[in-house]
């Protein structure tokens, strides 16, 4: 006879009671679904965006584009009979006006742009028209922000490189345009055929070229570029499909995804501990209901039953709550985080992120509740006969053992099948094995550190570490949770102080001011002549560049080889090259020897050893390059540990004399010059050098600790609610001795303590018990933060005491506070009615 | 679901409890107690039997380990012609579901469950047709069919007490165990539960042993057992006893 309805029964009678008992139960649990849940449909939101303009953002069926130049004249007519086409001209360049500049992004538009969707301006909303010639000038638009960095408005004019246009319309929004992850310069869009009149681009300008195709009715997209790649197997262009409209983009907000879903996984984790104080707490107060059913007869399965079923209610209604707010929340932050994303999330119900969230939750609820219903399991009926019971310490049943542990396997396995990086999600489950496993420790450590000094005179001092170390104190769980939410703000406060600290002080020291770039061959001698004389330049460096894309990886085209996921960034696009017949000043040979300075033979280049590594290729294999739609296959003669954190020149791909200087290429300077001479510095070239751009490395610093504030304010909130989790465990620990402090403080009452000295034994307690979790909190999360640093990141860490010792000093005043808050009631009470009922 | 021989043992014993050597040591931290020293009673069917004694001399333990709730270090239990030691817990709570009512000091309804239903539990754990018929009847029996909905918080202690009655015969056992049944009642209440609970013994046949220090009360039962750290000084009738006593 099964005895589930049996039990439901049961269950319902008992729960009619009301949720009491089961608050923080249900507030861990909705906190870190609901964490979980609305990243989930954020990041489902912003991929349903992608995949649904995935056309738009493309530009058509098809795109195809080249670095450096044009397709040819066969391949053009091959795609001109594909349907209509749509070339489009991107590069970076400076727009001038009489007294200012500043870098942009160019655009340069052919009459069927955009063959989707329509570019929203402001002042003019025709294109044609806007573009047009009128009183002998061209016409353009741009983004609100050149106006602004030119001081100039719609109807002024402003130059790049050798033409003037006139300014008729400032551009709202660009249908095939993704806001970038890190732009360095606002959008300028003029015609295709005003391009020319820039002198912009010139042989081996860094050029891109785009060719968006709308196949004509009938034309499938995949089969088609499986004919294109059939006919012009090496013209080196870049396809994408509209699957592939955005993919860094996609990239970028699937790694940000999970990070922010461990984090709230994290939190999930840590309500965990809350959820299982929370159960046994509260079969800690059925004792006498659940000794009374045995004592009539119901087997231990049957009890089981009973209170599985309530704790599986309860952790439905707060799955449920949680999922409820994860669908919300996106609904309601989304406006605030919009300019984070760099496509607006579509807003919407998604399935598969709740089912996910859910399944996180009910695992997590069944992995820390088994194991107190262990405990219910073995209430001895005979506790009816006995005042006191001490809890059961014995290790649970089998059954409970393999419950609890296929729960968290199958919690961990959860983690890691639904992660996008599957590495790094085994490496956060093992993370999180050890730090529980620290943290326990840590607490056992506590413990008795607490009971061999508790023999001290002071007598509040003497309970309060007495209450640190008897049996049945909250000890272990407080450390636990407190110190996991803590571990995880103490690293990102540490990482997010360090990435800072780098990009404000380190990097403006050791990174050049500017960067030059498209100097074209016959302009090297007069720039060097130029920053000669220019003053307040320091240091300058100048090396031929020009782009090329990894063709073959050891003969094999790069689509069948097998690349590790840190190196596959190499081959998504062009990637920068250059040739030197000397070892580069500041270069790290790792492996192999530096070719002579007359070399003259094949092929040889210096390639990057972490990349190497993760293509599997060592000195002696072949790399082959595409570079200007020709293929060069070069021998590795010596593999650089490059450090990209200097901001200086860098290449992946150093090329020995003879191969690539017959190619057009242009030239990369940096330059360092005083603070108080850029401004000059950077009128003096780009009025002698109209075709060159520079770069300020401040506002492309700028940039980027925009874009890590963003990143590093997400993490924080998530972050924060891990330690909101921990909190309410804390909630939760004192709350499940209320009843014992209550009877303590009453003892101390009759025995003559005065409520000043009851409370300072509390206070003492709790600041103990708060110093303790952060003291390991800190450690912990210092060393995981140098470790994710220096390892991973690949960059230096220092130590900040500031940054830890204001977040651990928050945290003792939470705890203290939480702490008061919950035991105020104790001190309260009259002694009589409780010592009447004792 | 483990089984155990009802029938048998209710037509092959006619004590109804036997313990035959029964001693009980429990470690505790202050070392080794010795809780029972050899205990040997029997109880026959239908009898009354008062345990007295003072606090710590083994009543209430001598009835756990009858109602088997806890196992003797040494000795034999049986109980209606059944040895306890035969059954793992599971068997013991269906033996006691079938063969034994408890009625407790503190009454220990369970809180969240009505009146109705704390009576209905034993009857539905051992699914019996029709349960809130039968409780019903049962709570009637102790004059309480006009409280059946009201929760054990809106019961006074002496109506807690006849629902712990009606729910400790809702199965009719053949034996009821009683622990100071009137211990948390004032004197009038108490006599009342005292009369209500000989009286439903009487008319179910049930055998009685009862927990008391209330000298009257226990004049009331067949059998006086006194106990005394851990063993029985005696077990007699009332009038020998309390002669004993004097």
């Amino acid at each position: 006879m099964t005895t589930l309805p049996l039990a439901i029964r049961l269950a319902r009678r008992e729960l009619r009671g009301g949720l009491k008992g089961f608050g923080v139960f249900l507030a861990c649990l909705t906190l870190g679904v609901a964490a979980i849940a609305s990243v989930g449909t954020l990041v489902a939101g912003v991929n349903e965006a992608l995949k649904n303009d995935g056309q738009r953002l493309l530009g058509g069926d098809v795109e195809l584009s080249f670095t450096h130049r044009p397709a040819t004249a066969e391949q053009k007519r091959f795609i001109d009979d594909s349907g209509r086409v749509s070339t489009v001209i991107e590069m970076r360049a400076m727009a001038r006006t009489d007294d200012r500049r500043t870098l942009i992004e160019l655009k340069a538009v052919d009459g069927e742009y955009p063959l989707l969707g329509a570019v929203r301006l402001a002042g003019n909303p025709d294109l044609t028209a806007v573009f047009a010639r009128r009183d002998g000038l061209p016409g353009a638009a741009a983004e609100r922000t050149t106006l602004n960095r030119l001081g100039i408005g719609v109807g002024d004019r402003l130059s790049i490189g050798d033409a003037t246009f006139v300014v008729r319309a400032v551009i709202e929004n660009e249908p095939d345009r993704s806001a970038n992850v890190l732009t360095l310069g606002p959008r300028v869009m003029i015609a295709l055929g005003g391009l020319p009149a820039t002198g912009l681009v010139q042989p081996g300008s860094l050029v891109r070229y785009q060719y968006r195709i709308m196949l004509a009715d009938g034309i499938d997209p995949a089969g088609w570029i499986d004919g294109l790649k059939t006919r012009f197997p090496d013209a080196g262009w870049r396809i994408r499909s509209p699957s592939e409209a955005a993919p860094g983009v996609q990239r970028w907000i699937e790694r940000i995804g999970l990070y922010l879903t461990l984090v709230g996984l994290t939190a999930l984790l840590v309500g965990g501990v809350g959820v299982a104080n929370a159960v046994a707490s509260y079969l800690d107060g059925k004792t006498a209901t659940i000794a009374t059913l045995k004592c009539l007869g119901a087997p231990g399965h049957l009890v089981v039953q009973v209170y599985l079923v309530q704790i599986m209610v309860m952790a439905a209604l707060g799955i449920g709550a949680g999922l409820a707010l994860g669908a919300l929340a996106p609904i309601v932050f989304g406006k605030l985080v919009a300019s984070q994303l760099p496509v607006a999330a579509q807003v919407g119900f998604y399935p598969l992120p709740m089912a996910i969230a859910g399944a996180f939750g009910l695992l997590t609820a069944l992995t820390f509740s088994l194991w107190p219903l262990a405990r219910a399991r073995e209430v001895p009926p005979a506790a009816l006969f006995r005042s006191l019971v001490a809890p059961s310490r014995r290790w649970p049943r089998g059954a409970f053992v393999a419950g609890t542990a296929a729960a968290a396997g199958s919690l961990a396995a959860l983690t890691v099948v639904t992660a996008a990086d599957r590495p790094l999600a085994v490496s956060f489950v093992i993370g999180t094995l050890a730090a529980f496993a620290l943290f326990r420790g840590a607490a056992w450590i506590i413990a008795r550190l607490a009971r061999s000094a508790s023999h001290v005179r002071m007598p509040a001092m003497r309970l309060a570490l007495a209450n640190m170390h008897r049996p049945g104190s909250p000890t272990p769980g407080i450390v636990l949770s407190l110190g996991i939410g803590l571990t995880v703000l103490v690293m990102i406060a540490l990482i997010q102080g360090n990435l800072a600290r780098q990009i404000r002080e380190q990097l403006p020291e050791i990174a050049p001011s500017f960067f030059f770039i498209d100097l074209q061959p016959d302009q090297t001698a007069a720039f060097d002549a130029l920053m000669r004389d220019l003053p307040g330049v320091g240091e300058v460096k100048r090396v031929p560049a020009l782009r090329g894309r990894i063709a073959r990886i050891a003969g094999v085209p790069v689509e069948q080889a097998n690349i590790a996921p840190d190196a596959q960034w190499a081959i998504g696009s062009d990637r920068g090259l250059t040739y030197a017949s000397e070892l580069p000043a500041g270069a790290r040979i790792v492996a192999g020897q530096w070719w002579p300075a007359d070399y003259s033979g094949p092929p040889l280049v210096s390639f990057d050893g972490h990349i190497a590594k993760g293509m599997g290729l060592g000195l002696g294999d072949t790399i082959t390059i595409n570079v200007l739609g020709r293929e060069i296959e070069a021998r590795i003669a010596n593999l650089r540990a490059i450090d990209w954190t200097t901001l200086g020149i860098n290449f992946t791909l150093i090329f020995a004399p003879g191969t690539l200087e017959g190619a057009p290429h242009t030239f990369i300077a940096t330059a360092e010059v005083a603070p108080e001479h850029e401004d000059a510095v950077e009128r003096a070239v780009t009025e002698r050098f109209a075709n060159v751009s520079s770069i300020r490395v401040k506002t492309a610093l700028a940039a980027v600790e925009t874009m890590l504030s963003g990143i590093a304010a997400a993490a924080r909130v998530t972050a924060a609610v891990t330690l909101v989790a921990g909190t309410l465990v804390l909630a939760g620990a004192i709350i499940a001795t209320q009843r014992r402090r209550i009877y303590d403080a009453v003892v101390l009452k009759v025995l003559g303590a005065r409520r000043r000295a009851i409370l300072g034994a509390l206070v003492v307690e709790f600041a103990l018990l708060g110093a303790a979790a952060v003291a390991v909190a800190a450690a912990i999360g210092s060393i995981a933060a140098y470790l994710l640093m220096t390892r991973y990141m690949h960059i230096d860490f220092v130590f900040l005491p500031l940054t830890v010792a204001g977040t651990a000093l928050a945290t003792v005043a939470v705890v203290v506070a939480v702490g008061l808050a919950g035991t105020w009631r104790a001190l309260g009470h009259k002694p009589a009615p409780l010592l009447r009922n004792a | 679901m483990t089984s155990f021989p009802l029938q048998q043992a209710v037509t092959e014993s006619e004590s109804i409890v036997e313990l035959a050597n029964i001693h009980l040591k429990l470690t505790s931290a202050a070392g080794e107690v010795n809780i029972l020293r050899g205990v040997d009673l029997r109880v026959a069917r239908g009898e009354r039997v008062a345990v007295i004694g003072p606090s710590g001399s083994g009543k209430s333990t001598m009835m756990m380990i009858v109602a088997g709730l806890e196992r003797p270090t040494d000795g034999r239990v049986r109980v209606a012609g059944a040895d306890l030691a035969g059954f793992d817990e599971d068997g013991l709570a269906l033996f006691r579901r079938a063969h034994i009512g408890i009625v407790f000091q503190s009454f220990h309804l369970i809180a969240a469950m009505t009146a109705l239903e704390n009576v209905a539990v034993p009857l539905e754990f051992a699914g019996v047709d029709a349960p809130f018929e039968r409780a019903r009847a049962g709570l009637a029996a102790v004059g309480l069919d006009h409280r059946l909905d009201h929760y054990p918080a809106q019961l006074s202690g002496g109506e807690q007490q006849r629902v712990a009655l009606a729910r400790a015969f809702a199965m009719e056992p053949p034996l009821l165990l009683a622990d100071e049944p009137t211990g948390n009642l004032d004197t009038t209440t108490g006599a009342a539960i005292i009369d209500l609970m000989f009286d439903l013994a009487e008319r179910r046949r049930s055998t009685l042993v009862l927990i008391t220090h209330d000298a009257e009360l226990a004049r009331r039962c067949d059998r006086i057992v006194r106990m005394h750290d851990g063993r029985i000084l005696e077990a007699a009738a009332p009038a020998a006893a309390a002669g004993g006593r004097r």
